[in-house]
């Protein structure tokens, strides 16, 4: 079990690096004039280099800092999850997020936490006024993981092997939705520079399996609504 | 504001129509909605309306997970007919153990005009399934009286109980040949998902259950499901036959009609 986990975290750290290299290397113009700036005189080889290497080694862990903060509601992800972002793309038209989601007890025995990884595509942003833009489509999909005993990865030895063939720990959900932002004014602002509210539609795994095979399922039985803010802090 | 920006707002809202139903917290959260306790007011209903009847007709249903379509015909179909008393389902209501999986069913179940029980199949334990099962049917053991027949309806899932419970309850097998003796019945039926020999039983005591059952007053016949075929087994070789219902997809039912000369079968397609 303890390998499995680690197997679902490694892809997560994975995918964090892979979007904070793509944010340092869009994001961050005019790091090479390191040189001529900072070090002035400087013509030790060995020292430039290692200030070199200081830097990088800097830039990167500073692109891991987290630029959004979101706050999302239900979408089989928790009642309420909250969690943090990183956008990037040339127009930031990526974000990765980590949540943590809570799922209330309702008719079992526990609450459960559960942690989800959020991959979104936003193609467009058209800006209606000063302050608000319009994100007319996102789109992406989202691992859900849910904490407790009951659930598992793969099956458990006491079964024959591939005996139910699905984990009841790991979903994947796809998603279509939309959001406003609200650019704040910099007099105005405290905790974020925009806010951005948007709504998904979603579905997991299980449900589409359900829906392809039966006609009387409707729309209302297998799609999953969810809706959030998104605060923009960096 | 800008129109503008007013139009796209009421391009969202009516996504919020019918929201409550699309507002899940998570597949497995157990959160049940709807009609609960559907066994025990259901047992209720079937011993009062066949009190001191002398013939007992009804219908077995099975595995019906993740066939709705066909489940709502078989519901339509035995409808249909009019001259069943109640129906049995023999388990795996769910395929994955998801909450909604089970109000789905459930709510086509509802649909039947006679009242019906529902064991616990072994796909109804995954995730939290037991404990939906327990809020929308209650316990995974029971017994009822149709007419002067004993039902005794069995969770013979041992595989997803890991030790955790007694399944087979033999505790509850004697209970209810306890009760039997105290009723005076000469006859039962015992209800189960999966038979002894199969592989979610526990096998270290399928001699010892097929023991306890010859105990039983009057023991006329199994029933059973899980391995989706139809098939009609003296497992014992005791003379005892366990009768296997086919899963719904199959597009079959049994329809048994017991009465005090015996008992008899047939197979319906539909």
């Amino acid at each position: 079990m303890r390998m499995r986990w680690w197997s679902f975290k490694r892809t997560a750290v994975c995918l964090a690096l892979v979007a904070a290299e793509a944010a340092s290397a869009e994001g961050l113009p005019g790091q090479d004039t390191l040189r001529a700036d900072t070090l002035p005189g400087r013509e030790t080889p060995f020292l430039y280099r290692y200030d070199r290497r200081l830097e990088r080694y800097r830039r990167r862990f500073n692109s891991l800092i987290p630029q959004t903060c979101l706050l999302q509601c239900y979408g089989d992800m928790g009642l309420v999850s909250v969690g943090v972002g990183w956008d990037y793309g040339r127009r930031e038209q990526w974000e990765t997020d980590v949540l943590l989601g809570i799922v209330p007890k309702y008719q079992s025995k526990s609450t459960k936490v559960s942690l989800t990884l959020k991959q979104t595509f936003v193609p467009w942003s058209f800006s209606v006024s000063e302050l608000f833009s319009i994100e007319p489509l996102s789109t992406g999909l989202y691992l859900n993981t849910v904490f407790g005993n009951q659930f598992w990865t793969s099956e458990p030895d006491r079964y024959p092997k591939g005996y139910y063939g699905f984990s009841t720990r790991m979903r994947i959900h796809v998603f279509v939705g939309q959001g406003v932002t609200l650019a704040v004014p910099p007099r105005k602002r405290f905790f974020a520079k925009a806010v951005t509210a948007f709504y998904e539609v979603s579905t997991c795994d299980l449900y589409l399996v359900s829906a392809f095979t039966n006609s009387s399922l409707t729309p209302k039985d297998y799609l999953r609504l969810s809706f959030g803010l998104r605060f923009k802090i960096l | 504001m800008h129109t503008k920006t007013i139009n796209y707002l009421i391009c969202i809202l009516p996504l919020l129509w019918g929201g409550c139903d699309l507002l899940e917290s998570h597949p497995y959260d157990a959160h049940v909605t709807g009609e609960t306790d559907i066994n025990r007011k259901n047992t209720a209903l079937i011993e009062e309306r066949l009190a001191g009847k002398d013939t007992v007709r009804f219908a077995f249903i099975t595995d019906t997970q993740r066939w709705y379509d066909e489940t709502r015909l078989a519901v339509r179909h035995i409808n249909a007919r009019g001259d069943i008393d109640f129906v049995l389902h023999g388990g795996d209501q769910s395929d994955f153990g998801v909450t909604k999986e089970f109000l789905w069913m459930r709510d086509i179940l509802n649909g039947l005009e006679m009242p019906y029980v529902c064991v616990i199949g072994n796909h109804d334990c995954l995730g939290t399934g037991k404990d939906v099962f327990r809020s929308v049917y209650g316990d995974t053991n029971f017994g009822f009286t149709a007419g002067g027949v004993r039902f005794i309806c069995l969770n013979t899932n041992a595989l997803e109980y890991d030790y955790s419970e007694p399944i087979p309850d033999f505790g509850f097998i004697t209970a209810q040949q306890e009760r039997m003796q105290a009723d005076s019945l000469q006859r039962c039926v015992v209800l189960m998902h999966a038979a002894p020999e199969s592989d979610v039983f526990n096998n270290n005591v399928a001699a010892v259950f097929g023991h306890y059952l010859r105990e039983l007053p009057g023991l006329l016949f199994c029933l059973h499901g899980h391995t989706h075929a139809l098939s009609v087994t003296d497992l014992f070789a005791d003379g005892i036959l366990y009768y296997q219902c086919p899963n719904i997809k199959k597009r079959m039912y049994l329809l048994f009609t017991v009465n005090e000369e015996g008992y008899a079968y047939e197979v319906v397609e539909f």
